[in-house]
């Protein structure tokens, strides 16, 4: 029988799903332990084994556990908190400020005392090396050796941990950038080594620089977590086998997480959307959009048979140029909090009251309206069940703070402001949505959406009204959406190479070498993560565009095209994801294209836990229901009763209408009065749009379930 | 009006106008093809409601933060009653309110049924409109014609039917076919933004839509009195400097700007300015009265809305005749480029009222553009230097200066191009782009740092355009700080001669193999240097960014304190 865990650190609480062969999965949280992750993992791994039927061990648990997959932020914090390695850069003669200057950015044009972030390395540790190599790849001056050594002498001195290498040009011909990798490997093995044409082989400088530097910068902090992690695992019994998420979607072992640490730099919600999938298959869909809301952020993303990737992002203004899952982050959680300009408009967020003080309702010293204590005063949370009813809201503290701040100074009554902060808060989540689905050229309405988070199904309806998105479900495990989706992540390697060709004179030969030898790296490290080759497949990308065109689309091209050398399909390919994009294309006036990046992605299936299904009970949910609460019905903007149920009552078949609250121990879940529920075999709220019986995927449920 | 306002609903239609104007403008990245817009972003999108005021805007460069509105409402104006669902007009002409010959707008009406309710707008700097000079910046222009096409309000489709005739009649007159495209993709956007807004009145009716709408006006104009409100009323003035105007060897003309404070309302005065000139260096009513807003904006709360509302409280008089509003037929290209010496009068004019709000002098604009062909592809290549052309912004009260974002019309909207992009699309070798050590204005809080570049130059026959100024005057220091340095040019042939352009200039024949170098200069300081924090400085000095020599005579610093 096979055990498998996910499990995701995040700011407040770590996150658990055990997943057992024919069971359905299991939910823990504990309170996670920001000095070292670690000791909150094997707390949490103690009290799962002590709260089994029967009790265990934690030796005995950890022993019978097969997989673990692992979600840090330990490299995004070291970067929000600029408390990184303390890292040198060797860099070009003439472009040593380029880290620093960031293409000359002031991202606040208006205001005048916007600061520039500071650099990852600041400019007395940026050395400039001569040696250059020119656009095609032709050396024009030697590297100069002699420089390297002088600069590795003082920063041993001086106490750098990381060394960071980019060059001009390096894409087109790594030799410089190699030579001084092996001079330092021989000279300071123990220096964490961070070199462009390694982390990131592919043309643009500054994307490349920053990130080489930041994988410099995260790589030592993550290595050492590492190995207190797999300390802490190894002392506690476990045996198997430890992978570690990624920004893009798919696992690493942790060995290679160690050499390019900068692959887990926004690692934290890309569980999200292989988890989304995974519930709307159940309905014959391979289409959705995920949402998780936090207490600080509310982030969204768009999964077509497999997560959205995008090429580049920042994090804390540093640009990251490695393939990551497309999730647009916004400042709107349960702490945001409502506010009103100067000019007297209602405002929420971006400013967050995050978990302390948190909300005024937690009664822990917050004073300001936040997000949640609209959603109390508005009925949507019940005081005495928050938390499963660990957690007493304050609802007084609540009104207090509405009052104060929003209802009095704009003359409404508290519940008509409180609506008020829901509503602005609901657009301003929809406005997310829209970021990751008008904005990339899909239309929301053919994606149905999950609302992850606590909280995130308190505001689905709305989001949906705004956007016309008929169909939501809401897993069961909504409120650890990440850390169920890591248990279904493959093991994912990227690979890059700038090859600027015209498709119409394209060397095919070398074309193939170059796939050739990207996928030979990938199936090599691959095997060394005991993946047979059987299991392992190859995702090709090209980065094309229309010759003179400043920006690439990233197109899948299937492997077999470029070995039967289909110029036409690889055309057609493009034309048709740039209409997709962009409304238009340049087919009728035959504008050449061009190649300009070959990637591909290397994926290791992994085992999928099956889950045991629900059997369809009867349509009938009366005897879940608990209580009638008043809450607010947005669609017509007044209060009115509505039923309460008890979600953990419900299964499989119940249906009910709304308007009505469904409650469990970590989540509630609003069905406003458009739509209706009923669960599906997974155990999911389908929320669908009056009416739309038509969407639920009966027909699907024996595939999906298996 | 009887509808009642909703001031929840207010913010949501706020919000929902920002988010069009920004879908608006990712259209135009992603799918223009000339670098100035896809990479520059030098751009605006707009939306409008019926009587053209504005509702919302994404201006990406500061500078086009108020040149489309005037616009829109001349447009209703002189097609009153001849406008329909489907028409879409093209604009450029700057004796008609545009604000650069370059700049070529698009505007399209937005109806529900019969009813017009608004207009979606672009305006983006096409890479050639016609004239004398590839590009348009024509040192040599007396008159528009020598600079550009104009383009009067026209109507290029009508109902829908593009007017091919007229369509043709226009891009016969431009050199480059990219320009078509781009304009298309301006046409696309205003398309992408129409359909948003269609589809928020049909959710919410347009009664509620026309008393928001006004209500939104009512409550940031509030906002932008209470700004002005915090300025003590009086009479300041102030002025700045403008040199050379590509034709007078040794010219020199005045910006003299009044500025009137009472209670919530503020009114810019150029009466006293200097007349125009017979070049190409005057500036347009509509590019002028940006370059005023953009500044003032940057004295205030910066999250103030876009919107008419925000503009109302001021007020702008520039007399017709002055080198910061031409009259017709005069050139006016270098319009856009008055904006830092206008800023520079406001600023020290205002120094005395606000002087935690001012900021020290910024880097004027000094640009090249170098046309050629690559002898390796055969392609020819157009490049505008905007990394070589960002120095560093002024320092203010509390603040050092933002290093390399200079000028104050782009104030760090403007990204460099990439160095590999660089040597792909042009045959040139970049050698050197890098933050210059001293050049930041010393100060209690220091100037920006400026910017050198050195590139080598790959193509035989090159043409190089040069723009700008500051190479006269610098930054200037305020409340004891001191000025940064001064920009220069200077191209070092091969045969060992040197040619320093002037700083509106035509090269031609520029060999293969020349170096050019460029400085863009540091920001002027604020406060006496040696009152500068000394950790901070200790670090400058580690960096290299102050040398040894300066912490010591300028900052005032001992040995002891620099050995620490």
């Amino acid at each position: 029988m096979s055990l498998k865990l996910g499990i995701d650190v995040g700011g407040t609480f770590t996150d658990f799903v055990v997943a057992e062969e024919g069971k359905p999965p299991r939910i823990h949280k504990t309170l996670s332990t920001p000095s070292d992750p670690s000791i909150a993992v094997v707390e949490g791994l103690t009290q799962i084994a002590a709260s089994m039927q029967p009790p265990r061990t934690l030796e005995e648990f950890a022993r019978s556990i097969d997989t673990i997959v692992h979600g840090t932020t330990v490299t995004t914090n070291a970067t929000l908190t600029s408390t990184g390695a303390r890292c040198g850069l060797l860099t070009t003669e003439g472009v040593r400020d380029a880290l620093e200057m960031r293409r000359g950015v002031r991202e606040e044009q208006y205001n005048n005392r916007y600061v520039n972030v500071r650099p990852l390395v600041p400019r007395e540790r940026r050395v400039s090396v001569s040696g250059r190599i020119d656009r095609d790849g032709r050396e024009l001056t030697p590297v100069n050796l002699d420089a390297v050594r002088e600069a590795l002498a003082h920063w041993r001195r001086d106490g750098v941990q990381a060394i960071a290498v980019c060059f001009m040009n390096s894409f087109a011909n790594p030799a410089h950038e190699q030579a001084v990798a092996e001079l330092v490997r021989k000279e300071w093995p123990e220096a964490y080594l961070s070199v462009s044409s390694e982390v990131l082989p592919s043309i643009r400088f500054y994307p490349r620089i920053s990130t080489t530097a930041l994988n410099a910068y995260v790589g030592p902090k993550l290595g050492h977590y590492l190995d207190q992690l797999v300390d802490r695992l190894n002392v506690a019994g476990f045996r198997g086998l430890l992978l570690i998420m990624q920004s893009n979607g798919g696992v690493i072992s942790p060995q290679a997480a160690r050499e390019k640490a900068a692959l887990t730099l926004l690692s934290g919600p890309a569980g999200g959307p292989g988890a989304g999938l995974f519930y709307v298959a159940a309905h014959g869909q391979n289409r959705c959009v995920t949402t998780d809301m936090g207490g600080t952020s509310f982030e969204a993303s768009v999964a077509v048979g497999s997560p959205m990737l995008k090429s580049d992002g920042e994090i804390a203004r540093h640009k990251i140029a490695l393939p990551m899952l497309d999730i647009h982050t916004i400042g709107a959680g349960g702490g945001s909090i409502g506010w009103l300009d100067n000019g007297g408009m209602l405002r929420m967020g971006p400013q967050s009251a995050g978990a302390d003080p948190g909300p005024a309702c937690y009664g822990r010293g917050g004073r300001l309206p936040t997000t949640t204590d609209a959603n109390l005063v508005l009925g949507y949370l019940d005081p005495d069940y928050f938390a499963g009813g660990r957690m007493k809201l304050d609802i007084a503290a609540a009104h207090a703070a509405i009052e104060e701040h929003i209802a009095k100074p704009m003359g409404l009554t508290v519940e008509q402001a409180a609506a008020g902060m829901y509503r602005v808060a609901c657009n301003n989540m929809a406005q997310g949505v829209r970021e990751v689905t008008i904005k990339r050229g899909f239309d929301p309405r053919e994606f149905p959406l999950i609302p992850g988070g606590g909280a995130g199904p308190i505001h689905g309806c709305l989001i949906c009204n705004e956007l016309e998105i008929p169909l939501q479900i809401v897993p069961r495990e909504s409120s650890v959406l990440c850390a169920f989706g890591m248990l279904m992540c493959d093991l994912r390697h990227d690979y890059v190479r700038t090859f600027v060709a015209r498709l119409e004179a394209l060397d095919w030969s070398r074309l193939n070498a170059v796939v050739g030898a990207m996928a030979d790296d990938g199936s090599r490290l691959l095997s060394e993560e005991r993946i047979p080759r059987p299991e392992q497949r190859f995702e090709l990308r090209l980065d094309c565009r229309y010759i003179k065109q400043y920006h690439e689309v990233s197109v899948p091209v299937p492997l077999d095209v470029v070995e039967r050398r289909d110029a036409n399909a690889i055309a057609r390919a493009f034309h048709d994801e740039h209409q997709r994009l962009y409304g238009y294309t340049l087919e009728v006036e035959r504008s050449p294209i061009e190649i300009i990046n070959v990637r591909l992605q290397a994926v290791g299936a992994t085992g999928r836990p099956a889950y045991r299904s629900e059997r369809s009970g009867k349509a009938d949910a009366s005897y879940a229901l608990k209580s009638r609460r008043r809450v607010y019905l947005p669609e017509r903007d007044d209060f009115a009763e509505v039923p309460v149920y008890d979600g953990h009552a419900m299964s499989c078949g119940n249906h009910i209408e709304g308007p009505a609250l469904v409650e469990q121990q970590t989540t509630a879940i609003f069905v406003s009065e458009t739509f209706d529920c009923t669960l599906d075999e997974l155990g999911s709220f389908v929320l669908y749009a009056k009416g739309r019986e038509d969407l639920i995927g009966i027909a699907a449920k024996k595939e999906a379930c298996v | 009006m009887s509808e009642k306002i909703d001031p929840i609903l207010l913010s949501v239609y706020a919000r929902t106008f920002k988010s069009i104007t920004d879908e608006m403008s990712i259209s135009m990245e992603r799918t223009t093809r000339s670098p100035i817009l896809c990479e520059a972003k030098d751009y605006v999108t707009g939306l409008y409601d019926e009587d053209g005021r504005m509702l919302e805007q994404t201006e990406n460069l500061p500078i086009l933060a108020f040149s489309l509105a005037p616009v829109c409402k001349h447009i209703r104006k002189t097609f009153d009653g001849d406008i329909h669902p489907g028409d879409v007009f093209f604009h450029n002409d700057v004796f008609t309110l545009g604000n650069q010959n370059n700049d070529v707008a698009v505007f399209k009406p937005v109806f529900v049924g019969d009813d017009l309710v608004g207009w979606t707008a672009v305006k983006g700097h096409q890479a050639d409109i016609g004239g004398a000079v590839a590009g348009g910046y024509n040192p040599n222009a007396v008159e528009v014609w020598q600079e550009a096409l104009r383009i009067p309000a026209v109507k290029i489709v009508e109902r829908g039917k593009l007017r091919q005739d007229v369509w043709n009649l226009i891009f016969a007159n431009v050199r480059l076919d990219m320009v078509q495209h781009d304009m298309k993709a301006e046409m696309g956007a205003c398309e992408v933004g129409a359909r948003r807004l269609v589809a928020l009145l049909d959710k919410y009716g347009t009664a509620s839509y026309r008393a928001h709408k006004q209500a939104l006006f009512d409550a940031t104009r509030r906002m932008m009195e209470a700004e002005i409100a915090t300025i003590p009323n009086g009479r300041y003035s102030g002025e700045g400097h403008v040199y050379y105007d590509g034709r007078n060897e040794g010219s020199k003309f005045t910006i003299r700007v009044d500025i009137d404070v009472l209670d919530k309302r503020i009114k810019f005065d150029y009466s006293r300015t200097d007349a125009q000139t017979n070049g190409f260096v005057n500036g347009t009513y509509t590019s002028s009265a940006s370059a005023t807003i953009l500044t003032l904006l940057q004295m205030v709360n910066p999250d103030i809305p876009h919107n008419e509302g925000m503009v109302e409280p001021i007020e702008i008089v520039i007399p017709e005749g002055t080198i910061l509003n031409a009259s017709y037929p005069k050139a006016t290209t270098f319009g856009n480029h008055l904006c830092p010496p206008n800023a520079d009068a406001i600023q020290r004019a205002l120094g005395p009222a606000l002087p935690d709000r001012v900021t020290a002098g910024w880097c004027n604009l000094l640009s090249s553009l170098t046309t050629g062909m690559d002898p390796n592809t055969g392609d020819s290549y157009v490049d505008i230097g905007f990394m070589g052309m960002k120095g560093g912004a002024g320092a203010l009260n509390g603040c050092d200066g933002y290093d390399h974002i200079g000028m104050i019309d782009a104030s760090g909207g403007v990204l460099d191009q990439d160095y590999e992009m660089f040597e792909q699309q042009t045959p040139h070798r970049l050698i050197k782009h890098e933050l210059v050590a001293d050049s930041a204005g010393a100060g209690q809080w220091r100037g920006g740092l400026g910017v050198e570049t050195l590139f080598e130059i790959g193509s035989d026959d090159t043409q190089m355009v040069t723009f700008g100024d500051g190479d006269f005057e610098g930054p200037v220091g305020v409340a004891g700080g001191l000025g940064g340095g001064l920009n220069f040019i200077k191209l070092y042939y091969p045969n060992g001669k040197t040619v320093v352009p002037r700083n509106k200039d035509l090269i031609t024949g520029v060999p293969r193999g020349t170096i050019y170098h460029q400085m863009a200069a540091g920001g002027g300081g604020w406060g006496d240097p040696r009152k500068r924090d000394r950790r901070v400085l200790l670090d400058e000095v580690r960096n290299g960014v102050i040398s040894h020599e300066a912490a010591r005579e300028t900052y005032g610093m001992s040995e002891e304190e620099l050995r620490s």
